[in-house]
């Protein structure tokens, strides 16, 4: 019931934001960000409370389940989650004027379908949560800028499409196991028992990993991704690069692999080396940008990509460096996407070649994203040296030549990141701008996210022994010379 | 004969016998109210009849009418779709001129033709159904006497007219070479293996000309369109619906027995026609301007979707084509729904532009017109995603591949159609027309099946469980 | 096929006389060339108004009583054959149907389609009739 009420909190604050926000314009923020506070706390809470599960029959007749299962992964993406939900509420206080009803209606629901995707533990309702989040993020681009119909068209065509294949091999996997065990069930627990097998079941894993690297925005499936980053409004960006691009990772780790063992390890070359080309793409695209949220947009598929190079690196410390660098991404990227949005109020433009001597005008805003420059190139300290280090250690283990081309995207991001710094808040102010540095509620909001990408940097332990456990019981390993045994970082 | 006997036919006879009855009041009192009433009543009673005629189904009478629980599902199904469009034309048609009385009885006709569809057993039965269904919606068409309301009626005419006569020659062909006109029979003479000419695949060609036709499967669904923007809109909710349903209805009932899959090339038929009428459904609705258009192309890909589940004839096929039909029943009526709140006097709303900023205007009906394209998506907390994953998953175990690629690829394409509308629903607005009360019939029926298709999306195993049970006790 | 020879020779027959006639008329038949011989009267009366009438509904209407009562007798006179074997079934299922011809019957009277010529009814039945034919 606890973990029903994580997903039930949002799905019940966003009718009755909608509702109150025919009277009031603050009071639907206001129930949006205490739903989501309690939605943290409940996090926190079950955190320290450790794994559990619940369930109840929904479609008994084809053995679908409304099973929740909460293990260390899945908790630490609740809790990012329940966490990017305050900031985008927080964000969008000021950002959002009109419609804010169903603005917070869109938001919430966005994101209980987020929250039931890290929970669910039987695959149609995993897919059920996948497709709901979709429709309101859809409804979240009415805010958003210039190209937002075609933005959000887009989103939902390459998302909708995409999970149609998973949902054509979840069946498929659905009757595989019927077949083998005469057991009709959409149960994890239960499909994780018979791996598919034969030439079948590669094909079923192109499916699931399809729908996965779309939304993580791999090339060559991120066709929608700079348009929609960039046209989305704040909020809805934030959801989209801290979350979302998480939900993909998370499948890949939580279904893609334990699933289909075998053919995970088969295709590990492949998606090994599609995470390197994601770095390496995603850094030069980057230089490239005269957008700052564009150019925002491109480092985070590079930094989707050393998640991907991390996750078929299937080692123990490339995995766990993967999910460390999820979360550090989800904060140190979430926070850049806030602070182009907070510029862009400001401004009225997001033109890199407009921007120029901001420091002076606002120094804490600058702080700020200088201390988001250097986590973005990975500096020692942030959540992004601790992942982007593991797995470059564990992808070296596995191939030298992919963990080189990795490395080289490191240093990409050093040059973009530090460029950024000195086209936005160095140099001569040049169109003398004057406006107000961060409030209170931007500077908390700031602080918290810099808080927790130094947190993790620091202090990666409570990370690790949460996710790591369930990586090591569920993962396939690539059998490697018994010499390195990997321990514990 | 003692009523207890008669109690499964009653549902039937429950519309006929309140058309005779209003026929008889409007010789002598015209009064659109009362006559609305009366017709909503022998409806609902005929609806509420229906539990009670469950008790004494499955129940022969002679060869021509089997009432059995599938039967009564699908005649429940369609006599609340015409309870809703009764709910629907009370408001659209009081702000029309000229005698709207007799609208009534013919709706009424065209749903006693559709529910005898249901419990045919006997190509009688079946052609009778069918050319009740269909006259009375000539008429029914052509209502109101616009230019294009004349055009429809007429297309409708001339095309139902020819595809009936394939139909009847078909029928003809099957009797010729089989001697018998009951399902029934003719399927256990075809499992005997009588040997059969080319009379028989030439027949059934025929009457699948005549049942594509109805359905409006490409390539016979040329009229759909047109017909459909020129109606009035509860009679184009009532055609997309209960005329399509019923037709549906008895193609399942004479189609499954046949044990499709063994017969190559007859499978391959419906096959092609399923999958082209998805993918043709989905690409023509790209370019439409017109919503009326739209949702006649979306109802062609759907009948496609459907026409599907003929191909396996596996009790969960039977099972998942009963819940889509009464999903798509459940969005398409609303979608109609609000398309008849919204016309006024002079016109219907019908290009997509004039729904631009809809929801500003009339938040209920645009949340409520949101849901059932959402639906028609198969977006979940909708019927339509559940009923398109039992779809799936039925097709999925007759190892359908090509249909069920089809079916992706034409949801895939679908979306863009149905949000594009979605998204003129929530687009700004500079000058907005008057808002207009919504009639409180309307009005209802529209939350009603707003709720029916929440719920359906969200906790669909009470339903599902009746109609596996349902067909368990059928077969 | 030899049993086929005296039907073919009759056709030929039949042919031969029609081309005969046709030949012979041709040849020795007269023809006049005139002025009026074009018109429709040879008289030489000429035509007042077009040959394309509109034709009143009311002629429509006739059609669809007859279609109904002829319809109608045609069934009562197949169940008066079967009167004995078909019982008091029979009995009460003509009755229906007749009752429900009746129906239409006083529907139709009530409406005024059975009004002919100018009467006080006669603009109802114009509205009537109007809904059929499409016009109005």
């Amino acid at each position: 019931m606890i973990l029903a009420l994580l997903i039930i909190l949002p799905l019940a604050a966003g009718p009755l934001a909608w509702l109150t926000g025919r009277w009031s314009r603050s009071a639907p923020r206001w129930i949006s960000l205490a739903a989501m506070a309690l939605d943290l706390a409940l996090a926190v809470a079950l955190w320290i409370h450790g794994p559990m599960e619940t369930s109840w029959g929904w479609i008994p007749q084809l053995g679908i389940g409304f099973t929740l299962s909460l293990d260390g992964l899945s908790i630490l993406m609740v809790a990012l989650t329940a966490f990017l939900g305050v900031i985008a509420v927080a964000a969008s206080w000021k950002e959002i004027k009109d419609r804010v009803g169903f603005f917070h209606f869109n938001l919430m629901w966005t994101l209980a379908g987020i929250t039931g995707v890290f929970l669910a533990s039987d695959l149609l309702l995993f897919y059920f949560f996948w497709e709901l989040m979709l429709v309101p993020m859809y409804f979240l681009f009415l805010w958003g800028q210039e190209k937002r119909s075609a933005a959000g068209m887009k989103f939902l065509i390459y998302t909708q499409s995409s999970g149609l294949l998973m949902l054509l091999a979840i069946l498929v996997l659905y009757f595989m196991h019927a077949g083998a065990t005469g057991v009709y069930t959409f149960d994890y627990a239960a499909l994780l028992q018979t791996p598919a097998a034969g030439p079948a079941a590669n094909m079923l894993m192109f499916g699931f990993f399809i729908a996965f690297a779309v939304k993580m925005g791999v090339p060559p499936f991120h066709g929608w991704l700079p348009d929609a980053y960039t046209h989305a409004p704040t909020a809805g960006t934030l959801l989209l690069a801290g979350l979302m691009a998480k939900t993909g990772a998370y499948g890949l780790l939580r279904f893609v692999l334990p699933l289909f063992p075998e053919q995970a390890l088969q295709f590990a070359p492949m998606g090994m080396a599609l995470g390197a080309a994601a770095i390496l793409y995603g850094g030069l695209m980057a230089f490239s940008q005269t957008d700052l949220k564009r150019m925002v947009a491109y480092t985070s598929i590079s930094h989707m990509g050393f998640v991907l190079l991390g996750i078929f690196a299937p080692t123990a410390q490339s995995q766990q460096g993967a999910v460390i660098l999820m979360l550090g991404h989800g904060a140190a990227t979430g926070a850049l996407f806030v602070m182009a949005g907070a510029l862009q109020e400001r401004l009225g433009t997001r033109e890199l070649g407009r921007m120029g001597g901001l420091w002076e005008t606002a120094p804490r805003m600058g702080g700020t994203m200088l201390f988001l420059a250097l986590a973005l190139m990975g500096l020692p300290g942030t959540a992004n040296f601790i992942g982007e280090f593991l797995v470059l250690v564990g992808a070296w283990r596995t191939s030298i030549p992919l963990a080189t081309v990795a490395a080289l995207g490191m240093i990409l991001s050093v040059i973009y990141a530090l460029w950024m710094i000195q086209r936005v808040f160095q140099g001569p102010n040049r169109e003398n701008w004057k406006f107000p540095d961060f409030s209170l509620r931007e500077t908390v909001a700031a602080a918290a996210m810099i808080g927790v990408v130094l947190w993790i940097g620091l202090y990666p332990k409570p990370i690790s022994t949460a996710a790591g456990p369930v990586l090591d019981r569920t993962m396939p390993r690539a059998d490697l010379s018994a010499q390195d045994e990997g321990g514990e970082p | 004969m003692t009523f207890r006997d008669l109690l499964p036919l009653l549902p039937l006879m429950l519309p006929a016998l309140t058309a005779v009855a209003i026929l008889l009041l409007l010789a002598f009192h015209r009064s659109h109210r009362l006559t609305a009433w009366l017709a909503a009543g022998g409806l609902a009673a005929a609806l509420l009849l229906i539990p009670f005629a469950c008790e004494g189904a499955p129940r022969r009478f002679g060869a021509l009418l089997v009432v059995d629980g599938c039967a009564l599902f699908y005649t429940g199904i369609i006599m609340a779709a015409a309870l809703a469009v009764a709910a629907f034309s009370y408001g659209y048609l009081a702000r029309r001129r000229g005698h709207v009385e007799e609208f009534y009885v013919l709706l009424l006709l065209a749903t006693t033709g559709g529910a005898v569809l249901t419990a045919s057993s006997h190509f009688a039965t079946f052609f009778l159904g069918l050319e009740v269904l269909t006259v009375a919606l000539y008429t029914l068409i052509a209502y109101e006497r616009g230019a294009f309301g004349i055009e429809a009626g007429v297309k409708y005419l001339v095309l139902a007219a020819v595809s009936t006569a394939a139909l009847l020659f078909g029928v003809a062909l099957i009797y010729a070479e089989l001697g018998t006109m009951e399902f029934s029979k003719i399927a256990s003479l075809l499992d005997a293996g009588a040997p059969v000419s080319l009379l028989m695949p030439a027949g059934v060609a025929l009457i699948l000309v005549g049942v594509g036709f109805k359905l409006a499967l490409t390539p016979f669904h040329l009229w759909a369109p047109d017909v459909y923007q020129g109606a009035p809109a509860p009679t184009a909710a009532f055609l997309s619906t209960v005329s399509k349903g019923a037709v549906f209805a008895a193609a399942m009932r004479y189609l499954v027995p046949l044990d499709l899959p063994s017969h190559r090339s007859l499978w391959l038929a419906v096959a092609a026609l399923a999958v082209v009428s998805m993918l043709a459904g989905n690409l023509l609705a790209l370019r439409q301007g017109n919503i009326r258009r739209v949702l006649a192309y979306s109802s062609i890909a759907h009948m496609g979707y459907l026409a599907a589940m003929l191909l396996t004839g596996s009790p969960l096929a039977t099972a998942a084509a009963m819940f889509y039909l009464l999903a798509y029943f459940v969005t398409s009526l609303g979608a109609w729904g609000v398309i008849a709140a919204l016309s006024e006097k002079e016109g219907d709303a019908e290009r997509i532009e004039d729904y631009r900023g809809l929801a500003g205007r009339h938040p209920w009906l645009a949340g409520a017109l949101t849901l059932m394209l959402l639906s028609l998506a198969g977006m979940p907390l909708t019927a339509g995603f559940i009923s398109k994953f039992f779809l799936l998953t039925a097709g999925v175990e007759g190892r359908l591949w090509a249909p069920m690629a089809a079916l992706l690829l034409g949801s895939a394409i679908g979306i863009f159609y149905y949000v594009r509308i979605i998204a003129m629903l929530f687009a700004p607005q500079e000058d907005a027309p008057p808002v207009r009360a919504t009639h409180w019939a309307a009005g209802a029926a529209i939350g009603a099946l707003v709720l029916l298709l929440i719920a359906l999306g969200v906790y669909p195993a009470p339903v599902l469980a009746i109609i596996q049970s349902l067909i368990a006790a059928s077969s | 096929m030899a049993t086929l020879w005296p039907l073919a020779v009759y056709l030929g027959a039949t042919l031969a006389i029609v081309a005969g006639i046709v030949t012979l008329s041709y040849l020795l038949g007269e023809r006049h060339e005139g002025k009026a011989r074009g018109e429709p009267y040879e008289s030489g009366i000429l035509q007042t108004t077009s040959a394309r009438l509109r034709v009143s509904a009311k002629f429509y209407l006739v059609a669809m009583f007859f279609v109904i009562f002829d319809v109608e007798t045609a069934f009562v006179l197949a169940w008066a054959v079967s009167f004995r074997a078909t019982g008091w079934a029979g009995y009460a299922a003509a009755m229906i149907f007749i009752g429900i011809l009746l129906v239409a019957l006083v529907y139709l009277w009530r409406a005024g389609a059975l009004d002919w010529g100018t009467s006080p009814n006669r603009k109802r039945s114009c509205n009537e009739t109007g809904k059929q034919n499409g016009s109005t």
